[in-house]
């Protein structure tokens, strides 16, 4: 696993790569063809949140943007997802490894940016809700299913993060049993109920 | 998440990925997981949520100091374990070791401190009040009697109290019930210094043990325990044949229990047998006789067999025949201690087991004087007798207390004397006895949560370091708060570290001091120091001394019956009360939990006319106690024994107001060597009162058999590698078609999806030849497995949760008399053939392709037709729900719940429960397994109570892989499966005890 | 019992019973309730509420609350349900058996037997759901289609219960409802008010056609032919909740004759039991003779010998057997702490029967009708017996010691299921004809042309 150090020193780097992408999007540049595959993804700007599917998290978030548009993998943050039953929560200083640098591009940014600092400064962690729940009594080791499925099995339970502007449970992962059974069915691996029940 | 300790604390020690972090759901299945995720603001170095840190320290509950590793889970503490570095306890830990968790989350701990006000009671107040207010007291009773009273203690925190009380000019006072005193002056008696010697159990081929619990309550136990276990283990074709141990006292403990021979010595008789053995073996010339011994020639002289059979009630035939057997065995290895060294002439008979040993060689080679353990920190007795004294004639301003508890272990004297002190300050956890009386409480931290460092053994010092985040965030360390008072800068961890530095600096290695420093912290302490130089012991004693020494006797008229007070194996003098796992533990003798008995041979008991149960009141000339009669054939005739341990009145809802204070029936008076005298004659009264005894011993119906097998020596050395003395019961003729066809179901089965291809068969081992029945296993499985405690009423109604349930059965001669016991360990069986599988309508009990048998506990709705069909009677039924916060049965009582293991269901009201082999390190070790590509390696995976017990007796793994220990023990001639005339096919394989010839073999029935 | 004089109603008894008698008689029955039948009523609520408030203190705080232990895991829940799915026998043995065997005693008494059988099955069905420990998840127990691809164990012999139960629950209701359609046309008849609709109904538009009689019969026939195997088959299927177990004392090839025969012995009991207050209460003495009950007597006194055949059977094979777990078992039946539960069993059930060879004793009401109670007792022991001390003695492993003290939970949900039972039963007895209407009139001599 990474040492803080170590990702800190990414992170700064990833600032500035994203820094830069930002601004590069912001140019308008006519001469790329918009539907262009070669086009990366831009996040889309949100005025109005309260339509958006998911449960409203303390500061607004967006997986679009950080993951998508901005391309940083899944396990920058989620750092012990490969190791792990755990995938790891980002701690906050993970947070400020970029936002002590970037504080966002339109008011709506800077507005929530300024919470995560504060809450850094206040040194009180913002209450993420939980939008992913399994009961006790169902082990899900996540470090099997990302050694089985690959680094990008994630979106296979938890959608396409990476255009989510807002974290929501996707309609087809019920989290329920028969769900998880049609999975290790089609694929073949055990469903013995020792496996997840214990 | 209740309140008790408020939510962002608790989440601040969690830290929290969910992942066990909530309480306990009332409804449904818990702990479930949080509906909310708080981050951390730093993420602490190395630690992975969800999965376990391991860090390494020492372990408190008693002065062995045995190495433990702690598992962390988000940020707490959930198990303990031996540290396999630790030279102490290589990596076993016993029951009290185990249960350290619950003294860390002890729902009653002190969280604040108190300080008595005008009214009388304890209240809270400030840290900077009660600080302030020490400070006054302390610049207020200089130069008039401060006294520090503290427990057996060594290292840093100790050195640092001499060094306080040195700069304000105060007293140290140690002070521990069970303090060794009589071992320390025997051995001044009879070598003229009062070390300890290193006994060389590991090496002793016949042990006769005068009185020395040393398998349970004795020094050492748990190496002491690996150390004999090693010595006794049979292996097939082994050259030397297993030790053998005889017993020598008045009841049978655990180690009489594993004892081979047991003599009932008229209670204070052992030194005149232990000299008559020596006796036997000068007068034949057994040993290369010693220039010292002939100074004791007249004192052998007068303790011929035929002198002393009549007054020691062993018959002169056997003292013949053991002195020989002792002296010819080779290495003979006599150890006094424990109940002989009890009584007022404690001291004599140690000096006479002492001589018996330099007599039959022993000295210097089983026995290794020169490597002297600290038994002196322990203290004197007589210290605490003056310091009653004083504080009776109001000659103690201030006194201090840590880590004792006089006022549970001394009779009233002490109590009304501390009322005389001007001012009792107590740096307490719990609010014992002692505690309660104090007019300021510092609550202190728990050893797993401080820094320390001690030295069990000479050349080996225990590092301590905090496993967590406090509990409580309001307690505080005493080192701190005592250097805080010596106006040093830094807290204790500087302090310690800086000791270190020196330390390093001394061994001036050539490593950096932070290298040395994380070394040490990583293995736990510095371990290498080597014994030290051993020395050849003179026998210096004085005969006539000794004569003297041995004469003491208990007063009193002699027709009254003995009664002798003992140890309680996991309580011991009472600090382990305060832990339901250690009350709910049967003790492995009596079998009873949860209270306090008295020990009466049935003849003794047909001639006063008491049953089981009826409560007598014992009266002797200190005090009086009601206690409930156990009538067992394990005391000898004529004498009663009670454990120490219970009638607390204080220290917590666990111990306070239960049974009786066995404590309370003896004298205070210094004994001639200094100790006090743990036995007193005492009269008899039948009080018509009768309660159920709260204990988990079988019935008398006759049906052992089957569940234990033994071997004579002799016959098991007999063995070929092919006999299987014991499996002709595997599939009776009335079964073979029914075996055979289901050989036929299990193979087709292979084709089938789940359990298609090759899986391993998990199994286990018992050698009942190692196993003690000391029950360090039935702790670490209810730390392990998240099992709760029933408490008194319900286990006396048969409720009990205990998934590993000790089995003991007598051995005894032709007259009845127990010789021993063996002791067996009965847990689910994992058969290959259950009958609990095909009749569970809901298949939460089925067949793991592995070959568990699995039970699904969120699938159970709680017919118990499995329990009704499984033979070995070892599923449990959750019939409340144990861990409804709150509830009028909770067991994990905030903050108690924090020990649960988040890899572990808790279970709901309903549901049925069992053993799976652990299920849950079978699949983590198969998770990192698949993570490296690799499979599971023999021995990877170890179930807790094979982790934990000290004699090494339980072994896990695959018998599908025929090179795996357990396969191979799994072939032993000497296994046998329990009832396996019911071919259940169990997966679980006992080895036979082995026995010496002499001793007949053993109607289990009898018990 | 307060069993009320007549009321000035009644009938005189003619010389010679007429169908006109027999419907007006039987009409009666259905007339307002005496202040006796309330007093009844209201004590089978009163039970019946009792066990609905024990059971509610089980759900919210566990099943520890009965008397249970390691090892009695079954105890008092699953030896009613055994009870009364016993009771429930005879009905159908009356009815379509000896229906079938043309036994013409029968119609007096076989509406009653029917009813109680309904009503004992309903009462047994129950207490598997009661006795679980998550009895919020019964469903489980049931096969249906799921997500999870979860079905029951087929292999279990509960679920083999639960289809057993169900199968006869359901046949036995419609034997019950078709018997009643030619009466209820009767009754209906005369009806008015809220019954009268009710009888609309439940009489399905019954005329009294040829063409109606012919099929009614037919269809009685063959439903009694599709009853009969249930009779055997029912109880057999619960015996092997128990023979199926490795258990000793229940690990017996005996067990379904065995049961089978206690089952048809406690439920001809319980007719009696209930026949003999209804006969004072409705005094239908004229219909139901003592030559009905002296039938019933010898049926009791048959089946009473075949069950302590068993008994003597089972304690040989145990000793014949030679298995020492067997013997241990059956030696702390016999002699262990509940050797007086056995006791009672051998002698309510065996011994006392036999006073049934006497004629005097057959035809003679009351001592027949407390006869009935000591079998009925005798019958509620022998399941608690071979449950419970079976478990409690278990020898296989000596160091299980919890022994068996029920407590007012066990008591209170017992006495719930009784209240339950005769709430219905007494409903029962006052809306619909307790005895065939039709039927008692096919054996009465036909009338005399011109006389009518």
């Amino acid at each position: 696993m990474i040492t803080l150090r170590q990702r800190t020193r990414v992170g700064v780097l990833w600032c500035a790569l994203a820094a830069g992408r930002l601004l590069a999007a912001q140019a308008p540049s006519p001469a790329t063809p918009p539907a262009a595959p070669a086009t990366p993804f831009v996040a889309p700007v949100i005025d109005d949140t309260a339509g958006l599917a998911g449960p409203r998290q303390p500061i607004f978030f967006r997986h679009d943007i950080h993951a998508g548009q901005d391309e940083i993998p899944c396990q920058y943050c989620h750092n012990t997802v490969a190791v792990s039953s755990e995938p790891g929560m980002p701690s906050l200083q993970t947070c400020m490894g970029c936002h002590l640098i970037i504080s966002g591009t339109t008011a709506s940014h800077r507005a929530e940016i300024t919470k995560v600092r504060t809450a850094w400064s206040e040194r009180k962690a913002p209450e993420w809700l939980r939008v992913f729940w399994l009961p006790q009594f169902a082990r899900f080791p996540h470090q099997r299913h990302i050694k089985a499925l690959g680094q990008d099995g994630c979106t296979l339970c938890h959608g396409d993060v990476a255009r989510m502007p807002q974290i929501a449970q996707p309609k087809e992962s019920t989290l329920l049993m028969g769900w998880c059974i049609r999975c290790h069915v089609e694929r073949a691996v055990s469903r013995d109920c020792t496996v997840c029940h214990y | 998440m209740s309140d008790g300790i408020n939510r962002r604390r608790f989440l601040k020690v969690l830290g929290v990925t969910g992942g066990g972090a909530a309480a306990i759901s009332a409804c449904g299945i818990g702990p479930e997981p949080t509906r909310k995720l708080i981050p951390y603001l730093v993420a602490p170095e190395g630690q992975i949520p969800g999965t376990a840190t391991i860090y390494a320290s020492t372990c408190r509950e008693c002065a062995a100091g045995c190495g433990i590793h702690v598992r962390v889970r988000e940020g707490h503490a959930v198990k303990i374990e031996g540290n396999a570095e630790s030279p102490v306890n290589r990596g076993r830990l016993c029951a009290r070791g185990q249960a350290a968790l619950q003294g860390l989350y002890n729902p009653d701990r002190v969280r604040t401190p108190l300080a008595r006000g005008a009214d009388g009671h304890l209240a809270p107040i400030t840290w900077d009040e009660a600080l302030q207010r020490l400070d006054e007291q302390v610049r207020g009773a200089s130069e008039q009697g401060i006294v520090f009273l503290t427990g057996h203690d060594t290292g840093a925190m100790d050195e640092l109290v001499d060094e306080w009380l040195a700069s304000i000019g105060g007293r140290r006072v140690r002070y521990e019930p069970f303090a060794y005193e009589a071992l320390r002056e025997g051995n001044r008696l009879a070598f003229g210094s009062a070390d300890v010697p290193h006994y060389d159990l590991a090496a002793a081929k016949y042990v006769l043990s005068f009185g020395a619990d040393f398998l349970d309550t004795w020094l050492d136990p748990v190496a002491f325990q690996n150390a004999f276990a090693r010595a006794r283990a049979f292996e097939a074709g082994r050259a030397v044949s297993p030790a053998r141990l005889v017993y020598v006292g008045p009841r049978l403990p655990v180690t009489g229990m594993n004892a081979d021979e047991w003599l009932a010595a008229v209670p204070g008789t052992e030194g005149k047998l232990a000299l008559a053995l020596a006796h036997v073996i000068a007068r034949d010339g057994l040993a290369p006789a010693s220039a010292d011994a002939g100074r004791l020639a007249d004192l052998l002289a007068d303790h011929a067999p035929a002198a002393v059979a009549a007054e020691t009630g062993v018959p002169a035939a056997v003292i013949e025949r053991v002195a020989r057997d002792f002296a010819r065995s080779g290495a003979p290895l006599a150890v006094a201690g424990g109940m002989a060294a009890h009584y007022p002439n404690g001291a004599g008979i140690v000096a006479a087991v002492n001589v018996l040993n330099h007599v039959a060689g022993a000295s210097g080679k089983t026995v290794r004087h020169g490597a002297a353990l600290p038994a002196e920190a322990a203290g004197r007795y007589a210290d605490m007798a003056e310091l009653t004294g004083d504080l009776a004639d109001g000659a103690v301003a201030l006194l201090l207390v840590r880590g004792a508890n006089p006022a549970h272990s001394l009779s009233g004297a002490f109590i009304q004397a501390l009322d005389k002190a001007r001012f009792v300050v107590s740096f307490a956890t719990t609010l014992d006895e002692t505690t309660a009386a104090a007019d300021l409480v510092l609550p202190d931290l728990h050893p797993l949560e401080q820094w320390n460092d001690s030295r069990p053994r000479p050349g080996l010092t225990a590092l301590q370091q905090p496993v967590m985040q406090p509990v409580f965030a309001d307690c505080r360390a005493a080192g701190d708060v005592l250097l805080g008072l010596l106006g040093r800068p830094g807290g204790f961890r500087a302090h310690l570290e800086a000791r270190w530095r020196e330390r390093h600096r001394r061994a001036g290695s050539r490593e950096s001091f932070d290298a040395f420093w994380m070394a040490a912290l990583q293995r736990g302490g510095l371990y290498d120091g080597g014994e030290g130089a051993a020395r050849a012991a003179r026998l210096t004693a004085d005969p006539a001394a000794l004569r003297a020494a041995l004469e003491a006797g208990i007063g009193g008229p002699v027709e009254q019956p003995m009664c002798v007070v003992f140890p309680h194996p996991v309580l011991h003098d009472g600090r382990g009360a305060d832990k339901p796992w250690l009350q709910e533990l049967p003790d492995p003798v009596s079998k009873i939990a949860w209270h306090a008995w008295v020990e009466v041979h049935p003849d003794t008991a047909a001639a006063w006319g008491v049953v089981s149960g009826d409560v007598v009141l014992l009266t002797s000339p200190a005090g009086a106690v009601r206690a409930p009669v156990w009538v067992t054939p394990s005391v000898r005739p004529g004498t009663v024994a009670v454990p120490t341990g219970q009638g607390h009145v204080a220290s917590g809802r666990y111990a306070r107001d239960r049974s009786f204070n066995a404590f309370t029936l003896l004298a205070d008076a210094p004994t001639a060597w200094g100790g006090r005298a743990f036995a007193a004659r005492v009269t008899v009264a039948r009080t018509g009162d009768h309660r159920r005894l709260a204990s988990v011993e079988g019935n008398s119906r006759p049906h052992g058999k089957g569940s234990v097998e033994t071997l004579g020596l002799a016959a098991a050395a007999a063995l070929g590698a092919a006999d299987h003395p014991f499996h002709h019961e595997e599939t009776p003729e009335y079964a073979r078609e029914a075996a055979e066809h289901w050989a036929d179901a299990q193979y087709r089965k292979t084709e089938l999806g789940n359990y298609a291809g090759d899986q391993p068969r998990w199994g286990l081992a018992v050698d009942l030849t190692r196993c003690t029945g000391c029950s360090a296993c039935v702790t670490a499985c209810y730390a392990e497995n998240n099992i709760a405690t029933v408490g008194e009423e319900l286990l006396t109604r048969g409720r009990e949760m205990s998934w590993l349930r000790i089995e003991r059965y007598w051995l005894t001669d032709d007259h009845g008399t127990p010789q021993g016991a063996v002791s067996s360990l009965m847990m689910c069986q994992q058969c290959g053939n259950a009958p609990c599988e095909p009749v569970c309508p809901v298949y939460a009990a089925y067949h793991t392709p592995d070959g568990l048998n699995g039970q699904v506990y969120n699938r159970c709705v709680g017919t118990r037709y499995c329990a009704n069909n499984c033979p070995y009677k070892v599923r449990y039924f959750n019939w409340y729900n144990y861990a409804e916060v709150g509830g009028a049965w909770d067991a994990f009582p905030d903050p108690l719940h924090l020990l649960l293991n988040p890899d572990v269901t808790v279970r709901e009201k309903g549901v049925m429960e069992k053993c799976t082999f652990c299920v849950q390190r079978i699949r983590g070790a198969q998770n990192t397994a698949r993570l490296e590509d690799r499979t599971v390696r023999d021995g990877e995976i170890v179930p807790a109570c094979a982790q934990t017990c000290p004699s090494e007796a339980i072994v896990f793994g695959d018998l599908n892989d025929p090179q795996s220990r357990v396969s191979v023990m799994a072939g032993d001639p000497r296994g046998y499966h329990v009832l396996a005339g019911l071919n259940t096919k169990p997966a679980v394989t006992y080895l036979a005890r082995v026995m010496h010839a002499d001793l007949g073999a053993p109607p289990p029935a009898e018990h | 019992m307060t069993a009320p004089s007549a009321p000035p109603s009644v009938p005189a008894a003619p010389a010679r019973v007429t169908y006109d008698y027999v419907t007006r008689t039987i009409a009666r029955t259905l007339g307002d309730p005496s202040r006796g039948y309330y007093l009844l009523l209201g004590a089978a609520v009163g039970l019946l509420s009792i066990g609905i408030v024990c059971l509610l203190f089980m759900l919210r705080y566990g099943l520890g609350l009965a008397g249970y232990s390691h090892p009695v895991y079954w105890a008092v829940f699953i030896t009613c349900f055994v009870f009364w799915v016993g009771i429930a026998h005879s009905g159908t043995l009356i009815s379509a058996i000896l229906f079938l065997f043309r036994s013409g005693w029968r119609t007096a008494v076989y509406r009653t037997a029917e009813a109680m059988t309904v009503f004992a099955v309903m009462t047994a069905g129950l207490f598997p759901l009661i006795h679980i420990g998550r009895q919020w998840y019964f469903y489980w127990l049931i096969p249906y289609p799921n997500d999870s691809g979860l079905w029951p164990n087929f292999k279990s012999p509960l679920i083999w219960d639960e289809f057993a139960i169900g199968t006869y629950f359901t046949v036995s209701t419609c034997f019950l409802i078709l018997g009643l359609i030619p009466d209820v046309a009767a009754v209906r008849d005369l009806a008015t008010g809220w019954r009268r609709k009710l009888y609309d109904i439940t009489a399905l538009g019954w005329r009294g056609s040829n063409e109606e009689w012919r099929h009614f019969t037919r269809g009685y026939l063959y439903l009694a032919a599709l009853a009969t195997p249930l009779v055997l088959s029912v109880h057999s299927v619960v015996s092997w909740d128990f023979a199926m177990a490795i258990v000793p004392g229940w690990h017996a090839t005996i067990f379904a004759p065995y049961f089978v025969a206690g089952a048809i012995y406690s439920g001809v009991a319980m007719v009696i039991t209930l026949l003999v207050p209804i006969r004072r209460l409705f005094s239908l003495e004229v219909l139901i003779t003592e030559h009905h009950f002296e039938n019933l007597a010898k049926l009791c006194l048959l089946t009473g010998m075949i069950v302590g055949y068993a008994y003597t059977a089972e304690y040989f094979i145990a000793w014949f057997g030679g298995n020492p777990y067997e013997r241990a078992a059956f030696w702390y039946r016999a002699f262990g702490p509940y050797w007086w539960a056995s006791w009672t069993m051998i002698i309510c059930n065996a011994f006392l029967p036999q006073l049934l060879w006497f004629k005097k004793i057959r035809t003679n009401i009351t001592a027949l009708f407390v006869l009935s109670i000591f079998v009925n007792i005798g019958m509620w022991f022998e399941r608690f017996v071979i449950i419970v001390v079976s478990l409690a003695g278990e020898p296989y492993s000596p160091w299980t010691n919890g022994g068996y003290n029920p407590t007012w939970a066990d008591w209170g949900v017992m006495a719930g299921s009784f209240g339950w039972f005769f709430m219905w039963f007494l409903l029962f007895v006052k809306n619909f004809p307790a005895v065939s209407i039709a039927e008692v009139k096919e054996v009465l001599a036909p009338p005399q042309a011109g006389r009518h």
